[in-house]
């Protein structure tokens, strides 16, 4: 097993043997039970079409993911150093390369659990609908991108700045500035600014596209601009996270 | 040679942290690397495994300059002062976990454990484990590749005399009977004085002395006294044999050159002569330490008791 | 006489009037696929044809799709969002004699009884052409099934929070 793969097992080990993963993952879930017993709770929303429902549900699994991956990234170094296990990984004989790849891999299986976690979510509001099927398809593709680009963020803000507290909040403030959309609604994203705003942000680019195919049915040809977005966003953040762990703070 | 350094310098962010470091250790040798706090011990540590670049100076391990730090390393066991571990595994699932950067165990992980006095605990959780488990747990991380050179910050930190005695002994057979180099960096002077053959002083970022302790203690000189002094006593026109080095209250330290004749009780009676009066003698047996203070501007080391 | 010249002008200024106005005609059907009793999240599908009826050809025209929910006390025009995405056509031109049959898709998002018109006019007049409405009622179909949801919104947690406990169990009492 080369050293990446082994970090990597630690990572998701970290996720599903420890008090700690289990209760990040328990948090998940709690968002997403709040939300679908929120659908069944509120008569309004209850009301809705099916396909927004799952649209919604679709988002709600995003921002959730994207929230744990922030929580995740943050702790990738910082947690590793205040806690004292980040020197033995350091002085061992692998590169900060393989390191970050390791823990970038690790973050992925986590967002991979918490994609299947979603799975029941998504059918049990849009079974007996429409564009389930798209939902989750489009969820893979999109929210993939998104959630893995945000861990990557804070990983970066993590080796960088070797503080839980600091990278987490700064990751947070970044996360809930680009999950705005899903808090602003529709109105104010008409305007120049929200316009501005949907065209470079991620996070839009994937409520958008789940919009336009889950809700409008739109094809995935016309999908394919948002999609450049997140990967780019995906693959900046990698960047970013490489040069911080090239020298991560360890002291 | 193990490690080969010659006037490293290294500046972080705008502070000059070491101005002139030189560190030269062989097989089979522990060296004792000792300071103050903040004189650069750890930061050295870092440059010796690649954490840091040096700005100055010249550096070889294993005889080799620094191309390829993950080949040096597979040669280099860490023992970090602060001991982490992933505490929802257990010390065995740890070790062979950890082993896994070296291609593997090079001893069954019970034997390791065993090594280390911690025969007893493999399949407990780490996070049941005491300060001193845990310390002993990092020295079995530190020995999983069966390293060419060990390396330990404050390795007996949090335990009782009695670990700390095995861990002696065990450094002790690493590096007699298996010509390991054990570099220690601690504040403790008895672990020093009991466990290396060669020490070096680092002090506001440069190396103050380097030598075999051997020599440093033939060469220490004369001894030294503390007495309790009733009185305050005259210093001036004191006999040649005798030089004050210090007082603090009513202690006093002198520096005494025993006649060869009369041996030191001729002294006493010269400075009872002069005046003097105390109560209480007490020989500084810890000539180690008289000579770290001197070049450390006057910094005591820790004593067991307050580190322990 | 004097009457005469002002009947053959009037004559002359209404039938220059009436040969320079767009003439409009809209129809609008039903696709006889619809379902015959939609509910909600069904898709309609209304198809329209407008045709040329003047003696002039129509430049910029636009033909757009209203809803309108006739709902006893909940009266009100719909917003078409998340209705439909294929809300108008614009920039045609028509011939004179020619037509423009257009499909209208909608996807039933709410319960109550629903008109649909749709309407046109053009980049040179004024005045706005509307379709005979179609009238149609959705049925409330629950689109949320507690059946559904609540095993899933408590298992899921639970499930996982039983692994915590089993997990914080092993862990108190592995032991040498």
């Amino acid at each position: 097993m080369n050293a990446s793969s082994l970090i990597a097992t630690k990572e998701r080990s970290a996720l599903l043997q420890n008090q700690r993963g289990l209760a990040w993952l328990l948090a998940y879930a709690g968002i997403l039970s709040a939300f679908a017993l929120l659908l069944i709770s509120n008569r309004e929303l209850s009301l809705l079409d099916n396909a927004q429902v799952v649209y919604m549900m679709a988002g709600t699994v995003t921002a959730a993911g994207a929230l744990i991956a922030v929580i995740m990234g943050s702790d990738a170094y910082a947690g590793e150093r205040e806690r004292g296990t980040l020197v033995p990984l350091l002085t061992a004989p692998i590169s900060t390369g393989d390191l970050l790849m390791g823990k970038a891999i690790g973050l992925a299986s986590a967002w991979g659990i918490m994609y299947l976690l979603s799975l029941p979510y998504l059918w049990a509001v849009g079974a007996g609908g429409q564009n389930l099927g798209q939902a989750i398809f489009y969820l893979g593709l999109f929210g993939t991108p998104v959630v893995l680009g945000f861990g990557y963020l804070a990983m970066a803000l993590s080796a960088r700045s070797g503080s839980v507290m600091s990278s987490l909040l700064t990751s947070l403030i970044i996360l809930l500035f680009s999950a705005s959309p899903l808090l602003i609604g529709p109105g104010l994203r008409n305007s120049a600014i929200g316009k501005a705003l949907d065209a470079v942000n991620p996070f839009s680019g994937a409520l958008n596209t789940y919009d336009a195919v889950i809700i409008d049915s739109d094809p995935f040809l016309s999908q394919l601009g948002r999609l450049v977005l997140v990967l780019l966003w995906l693959g900046i953040m990698f960047g970013v996270a490489r040069l911080s762990a090239r020298r991560p703070a360890f002291r | 040679m193990l490690i080969d350094a010659n006037h490293l310098a290294l500046t972080l962010d705008g502070n000059t942290i070491l101005k002139d470091v030189s560190l030269h250790m062989d097989k089979g040798q522990i060296y004792g690397l000792l300071g103050p706090n903040g004189a650069g011990k750890s930061t050295t540590i870092a440059l010796l495994l690649g954490l840091y670049r040096a700005d100055k100076g010249h550096l070889m391990r294993f005889s080799e300059a620094e191309t390829d730090l993950v080949s040096i390393r597979r040669r280099i066991g860490v023992m970090p002062e602060f001991a982490g571990f992933y505490e929802w595994m257990s010390a065995r699932e740890y070790l062979i976990w950890y082993a896994g950067f070296y291609g593997g165990l090079q001893t069954p992980p019970d034997a390791l454990l065993a090594r280390v006095g911690l025969a007893q605990a493999g399949a407990k959780p780490i996070s049941q484990f005491s300060r001193g488990m845990k310390q002993r747990l990092a020295l079995a991380r530190a020995l999983v590749h069966g390293p060419e050179l060990l390396i330990l910050d404050e390795p007996t930190n949090g335990l009782d005399p009695r670990g700390r005695r095995e861990i002696h002994d065990l450094l002790i057979e690493l590096a007699q009977q298996e010509k390991v180099g054990i570099l220690l960096c601690t504040h403790l002077l008895d672990d020093v004085e009991r466990l290396c053959t060669r020490i070096g002083i680092i002090d506001k970022g440069q190396t103050v002395l380097e030598d075999d302790l051997d020599r440093l203690l033939h060469d220490a000189g004369r001894p030294r006294y503390r007495l309790h002094m009733t009185d305050v006593p005259t210093v001036q026109s004191l006999p040649p044999s005798v030089n004050l080095i210090d007082w603090d209250g009513s202690w006093y330290t002198v520096e005494i050159e025993p006649s060869q004749d009369a041996g030191i009780a001729q002294t006493w009676e010269s400075l009872l002569s002069l005046g003097w009066s105390f109560d209480e003698i007490h020989r500084e047996k810890d000539t180690l330490e008289a000579r770290y203070l001197t070049l450390t501007g006057g910094e005591r080391a820790t004593s067991q008791e307050k580190a322990a | 006489m004097k009457h005469l010249k002002y009947l053959l002008a009037g004559s002359l200024l209404l039938l220059s009037t009436l040969a320079s106005a767009a003439s409009l005609q809209l129809q609008l059907k039903s696709d006889p696929a619809n379902p015959g009793h939609p509910t909600m999240g069904d898709w309609m599908h209304f198809n329209s044809v407008i045709t040329n009826s003047g003696q002039q050809p129509i430049e910029g025209l636009v033909a757009w799709i209203s809803l309108v929910q006739v709902t006893p006390g909940k009266e009100q025009p719909m917003d078409l969002e998340d209705w439909s995405a294929h809300k108008a056509v614009t920039g045609t031109a028509l011939a004179p004699g020619a037509s423009l049959q257009t499909q209208w898709p909608m996807r039933l998002i709410q319960s109550g009884d629903y008109r649909v018109v749709i309407s046109t006019t053009d980049r040179n007049n004024k005045t706005v052409f509307t379709s005979p409405t179609l009238q149609f009622h959705v049925a409330q179909k629950p689109v949320v099934e507690s059946t559904r949801i609540l095993p899933v919104a408590l298992g899921i947690p639970l499930l996982i929070g039983g692994l915590l406990g089993t997990q914080r169990f092993r862990h108190r009492h592995r032991s040498a």
